[in-house]
């Protein structure tokens, strides 16, 4: 690492401040770089830099951490995730199990509802496992009772139903209320266990009425696999979607392989799937487990090839219905011994029109494959092109994705003959043609560009200089699409740790409350609580349908909507308002007088980087005698930390990182 | 705590609404007194994102080719709501059948961009910015149609003049003009919309309106100036009217509290909100499935907006538009593809509805823009053009859509007596 800063000054600078002994290991490096003491940060706010930019922020004692060790030292580790230490992140994700299971497991353990419908079908039996069963059986009666209801109301009309549905319905819920108490008497085990021997109506109906407050009394006590049951038997698909999103904000908060959880976090977005659409509520866990991270910081060609043959993308672009219009299955020709594609010959006749599900191109993949994962809109490719490249892609597809399956190639929906993509001949070559392309994709100098200035957006500013996105580009084509090389290029850049970089871009919701649990360093029991804030602040975890993904740049934040959700989630984060979120009075500094007490908060939580104008805002609320607790009978009371440190999280200055 | 510059300008002597509770009879008061000149005059533009597919929202059955290219997902003759022998609502647009009758819908078919893009993401962002094919512009068209409004008394200005309703501001509104976005009114304010106002809502304030961040600035102030007034008005006491059933969703919501705020006179001249789920690339669905949910919400949010707002619907024009249509033939997957041109409805008291403006291009193969879309005969922007000159009285059009011959000779007149019936080539079959 070849980074520019430090200066002698500053270490001075720094030693009466008394930061001193954490200074020296830093010394003497590029000395020959350093130009002028006002074109650098000092090594405090480089450390800062790093955390903010790097990471999603710094935890209490982080600065001097990296202080410690070295920012280069630190970045170094960053980006060589394997060699650190995460085992206490993985402690706390070990109650997600789905976080561990492949797609066909996930499937199994927690029905979908094509799952349902396949045993209420009799197409599949119910598993043996009690709890197993339990959710299993609680679903089939849901199913039953949801199509019973649509034949009542098929033959009654919806407005003469309404009386006696009601009048059940409040039996039910009555019965059910009931029920709950019963169950809540018990202690833990025997609560599952009477649970478990209910009738599935009666497990359906408890688990309906388990709202809020009465929720976390039933699963008080209870372990993990045991809270995970009652939850599947509400709703089993929540699970899957819950421990996901708790998994992402854990590792955020927790992960001491915080850049690879950032660039995890970019690359999802890079290659966007909406969790809504149909079975991708399934496939996310995997796609992120096994396709994302493990090349967040590896070569971006197999992060492409990744996501094109990921059951996710295949499902949520459609690509796994594109039918070649000339292919077998589109001619209607049956399975044959010999499938020779090179034989056939290309037909420009009319496209099949006979009817069936699939019998035709499917144009979403390709463009948003140009588009968006690699070229760019402006990257030189044209509607034939897309049409090309649609071409190409059939045949990638999956085998019974609502039921688990992977990604397969299906010759007889593969387009015969040849194809041309960005002016290369594509010779047919079945499902290697694909590759191919990615390949050529890959490592275009249009993608080297869209790519690099994505991440220079990401990590350096809303409007990167473009020297650096050039010598990132060149890097990018130069070193086989390695992202660790380009980010390297990046960290050694003088753009990066220019000091009007420092603290100028704007958190997105994501970074934002994330950054101020860490900052606060809160104890996180229930991720859920925060997700539910990010949704109100308009970015719901893998909730954007769109496969643009979400903005990096600050105008698509900073609103009065948002803002207000901002300084909300602060307040009530640091007055242990956020459900499931602990502060530590002990991470934060606690002083008697009050401007004291807010100068050290101040250094907590923003290293001190905190305006004239935010300073005296607060320092005016603490001659409240409310706020400073400051009483004639009671002098030494601390005042109150909590409020300060919200008031500092929801500051102007807190927003930037 | 001080009082914002802005607001103590705005609404004079009643700055009091900064500082404390006002009585709601001085609230009503103070925002009582409207804008002169086009003062009441409303414009709610409405975002279809996704794609919309028109061939299917206004279908033109009397196109034979219509039902050649569409073999699964058309919509068949005799489930249309027919307007005038040629052309259709879609089965779940029944609560715009009403408003056709009264001649306040008006319908633009084979409207759009110019611009050949079938990037969502392009498209709107032209669509939004009001200048297609042009990726420098930096503010919305909606933000400028209010720039050169014959210059507003400093009272006019509400800090709801621009809204959108949604968890961010859109493209579309962004720009010099203050525009705020709104999720939702009854969370607008720190620590809830507290009728008392906060002391922590004031330290904030004063945090953000001496802050040196420009953009954090800005934001902070017309946040702070819209929660006072907010409080003030409290529109949350305004309900739906009766008949207004808004159905459940975002898009309902959105409209359900624009007609709050619309209802507490909090000075809304132009409003923005959206709705997605259009992209149907896979099993669109014809008279039931997809297209039809989605087109439920959308009709009957609106159609609910309109008999909410009741008489005040008199100043008030909705216009729709999506960023591109859809492939005129059904793909593989009895879904559409990335298309072209599309349909708008423009709906409200002053237009001159019950009739389909446009010169519809036909759906032949060599009448197709390459070979494969609905062709673009009436630019957007003379539909928006029109709107903002006649109905918000901006006749400032090369300020607001900047490089586009918008002159009122060219308009398809849907505010006007004199109206462009639309050409039919084509007999019923």
């Amino acid at each position: 690492m070849k980074l520019e800063r430090l200066q002698v000054g500053t270490v001075l600078l720094l030693s009466l401040l008394g930061f001193g002994a954490s200074v020296q290991l830093a010394v003497g490096k590029k000395k020959e770089k350093q130009a002028s003491a006002a074109a650098q940060m000092d090594q405090r706010k480089q450390a800062v830099h790093a955390l903010n930019r790097l990471a999603f922020g710094p935890r209490p004692g982080d600065v001097d951490h990296v202080m410690a060790i070295g920012v280069d030292n630190w970045i170094d580790q960053q980006l060589h995730p394997d060699k650190i230490d995460d085992n206490a992140l993985d402690a706390r994700l070990s109650p997600f199990r789905t976080l561990r299971m492949n797609t066909h497991e996930i499937v199994e353990n927690f029905p979908s509802e094509q799952m349902i419908k396949a045993i209420a079908d009799g197409r599949q039996s119910l598993p043996s496992d009690p709890q197993k069963r339990a959710i299993y059986q609680a679903q089939l009666e849901r199913y039953q009772n949801k199509e019973d209801r649509k034949q009542q109301t098929a033959v009654a009309g919806p407005d003469k139903m309404a009386d006696d549905e009601r009048f059940l319905r409040l039996q039910e819920r009555m019965n059910a209320d009931q029920k709950v108490e019963d169950l809540l008497d018990m202690p833990p085990d025997e609560r599952m266990k009477t649970l478990l021997k209910m009738s599935p109506e009666d497990q359906r109906l408890v688990t309906d009425s388990l709202q809020g407050d009465k929720r976390d009394e039933f699963l008080e006590g209870m372990n993990p696999r045991q809270r995970e049951t009652v939850e599947a038997i509400n709703h089993p698909q929540q699970v899957v979607n819950n421990e996901l999103v708790e998994g992402k904000l854990l590792r955020a908060i927790y992960s001491n392989r915080q850049l690879q959880e950032v660039m995890t976090d970019f690359w999802f977005n890079h290659f966007n799937v909406f969790l809504g659409k149909g079975a991708d509520h399934y496939l996310l866990t995997s796609y992120e487990r096994d396709v994302i991270r493990p090349s967040a910081l590896g070569k971006f060609e197999d992060l492409l090839v990744a996501t094109a043959q990921s059951p996710a993308m295949l499902f949520y672009l459609d690509n796994w219905l594109s039918v070649g219009p000339n292919s077998d299955v589109a001619n209607g020709i049956p399975k044959r011994a010999n499938n020779d594609w090179k034989r056939r010959v290309r037909n420009n006749g009319q496209t099949n029109q006979s009817k069936g599900k699939r019998n035709g191109l499917n144009e979403n993949y390709g463009r948003e494959l140009m588009e968006l994962h690699t070229l760019g809109v402006n990257g030189g490719y044209t509607q034939q092109d897309v049409t090309e490249v649609a071409r190409v892609f059939t045949g990638w597809t999956l085998k019974q994705p609502n039921l688990g399956g992977g990604f397969t190639f299906e010759e007889r929906t593969h387009e015969p003959g040849d194809k041309t993509v960005l002016g290369h001949r594509i010779k047919p070559k079945g499902e290697k043609e694909g590759l191919e392309v990615l390949h050529i994709l890959a490592h275009h100098p249009s993608t080297a560009k869209f790519v690099c200035t994505k991440l220079a957006v990401r990590f350096v500013s809303d409007d990167p200089p473009q020297a650096l996105v050039d010598r990132m580009a060149q890097t990018f084509l130069k070193k086989d699409a390695s992202i660790r090389e380009v980010l390297k290029t990046m960290l050694d850049s003088p753009e990066f740790w220019a000091p009007d970089a420092y603290r100028a871009k704007v958190k997105t919701p994501l970074e934002f409350v994330v950054s101020a649990v860490r900052a606060s360093g809160a104890e996180v029991t229930d991720a859920m609580p925060i997700a539910h804030q990010l949704q109100n602040m308009g970015m719901p975890l893998y909730g954007m349908q769109p496969p643009t993904g979400y903005s990096m740049k600050a105008d698509a934040w900073v609103n009065s909507s948002a803002l207000l959700g901002r300084m909300n989630f602060a307040l009530a984060l640091t007055s242990g308002k956020v459900k499931g979120v602990q502060v530590d009075s002990e991470q934060l500094p606690v002083r008697n007088d009050p401007q004291q007490a807010l100068a050290a908060l101040e250094n907590a939580l923003l290293s001190g980087d905190v305006s004239k104008q935010t300073n005296d805002a607060i320092a005016a609320r603490l001659q409240d005698s409310k706020i400073s607790r400051r009483k004639l009978d009671d002098p030494a009371r601390p005042p109150n930390i909590s409020l300060i440190a919200g008031l500092l999280l929801g500051s102007p200055e807190f927003q930037r990182r | 705590m001080s009082i914002t510059r802005r607001v103590f300008l705005r609404n004079g002597g009643l700055a009091v609404i900064g500082t404390a509770a006002v009585p709601s009879f001085l609230a009503r008061a103070a925002y009582a007194a409207e804008p002169v000149g086009a003062k009441n005059k409303r414009l709610v533009v409405i975002f279809q994102r996704g794609a919309a597919d028109g061939l299917n929202i206004v279908v033109p059955h009397g196109e034979r080719a219509y039902y050649a290219m569409r073999p699964s997902i058309n919509i068949p003759r005799n489930q249309v709501i027919d307007l005038d022998g040629f052309f259709g609502l879609h089965p779940s647009l029944s609560p715009f059948q009403p408003l056709w009758k009264q001649r306040h819908l008006a319908i633009v078919h084979a409207a759009g961009s110019p611009d050949p893009t079938r990037s969502h993401f392009d498209a709107q962002d032209f669509m939004e910015s009001g200048t297609p094919s042009v990726k420098a512009t930096e503010d919305g068209w909606l933000n400028r149609s209010l720039h050169s409004l014959p210059s507003p008394a400093p009272t006019d200005q509400s800090a709801f003049r621009a809204i959108a309703l949604g968890p961010s501001l859109p493209r579309i509104l962004s720009g010099s003009e203050p525009a705020i976005a709104i999720n939702n009114i009854n969370e607008f304010g720190v620590g809830g919309n507290n009728p008392k106002g906060t002391p922590n809502a004031n330290t904030f304030e004063a945090m953000y309106e001496h802050s040196v961040d420009s953009v954090l600035h800005g934001t902070g102030q017309e946040t702070f100036d819209a929660v006072k007034m907010l409080r003030s008005a409290d529109p949350a006491k305004y309900k739906p009217a009766a008949g207004a059933d808004y159905p459940n969703g975002r898009f309902g919501d959105s409209l359900k509290q624009l007609a709050q705020l619309i209802k507490a006179n909090l000075g809304v001249q132009v409003a923005f909100a959206d709705i997605g789920g259009w992209d149907h690339h896979v099993n669109e669905g014809s008279t039931q499935g997809q297209i039809a949910n989605v087109l439920h919400e959308f009709s009957q949010s609106l159609g609910a907006f309109w008999t909410d707002l009741g008489d005040l619907a008199e100043d008030t024009v909705v216009v729709t538009m999506s960023e591109f249509g859809r492939t005129a033939r059904e793909n593989g997957n009895r879904g559409t593809d990335h298309g072209h041109a599309n349909v708008m409805f423009v709906m409200g008291g002053p237009v001159k509805g019950g009739k389909v403006y446009g010169r519809w291009p036909g759906l032949d193969q060599s009448q197709l823009y390459e070979g494969r879309d609905l062709a673009v005969t009436t630019d957007f922007r003379q539909v928006l053009g029109e709107a903002v000159y006649k109905h918000l009285g901006n006749k400032a059009l090369n300020q607001v859509f900047p490089g586009f011959d918008n002159q009122p000779g060219k308009f398809l007149s849907i505010w006007d007596k004199t109206t462009t019936q639309l050409s039919r080539r084509r007999l019923p079959p």
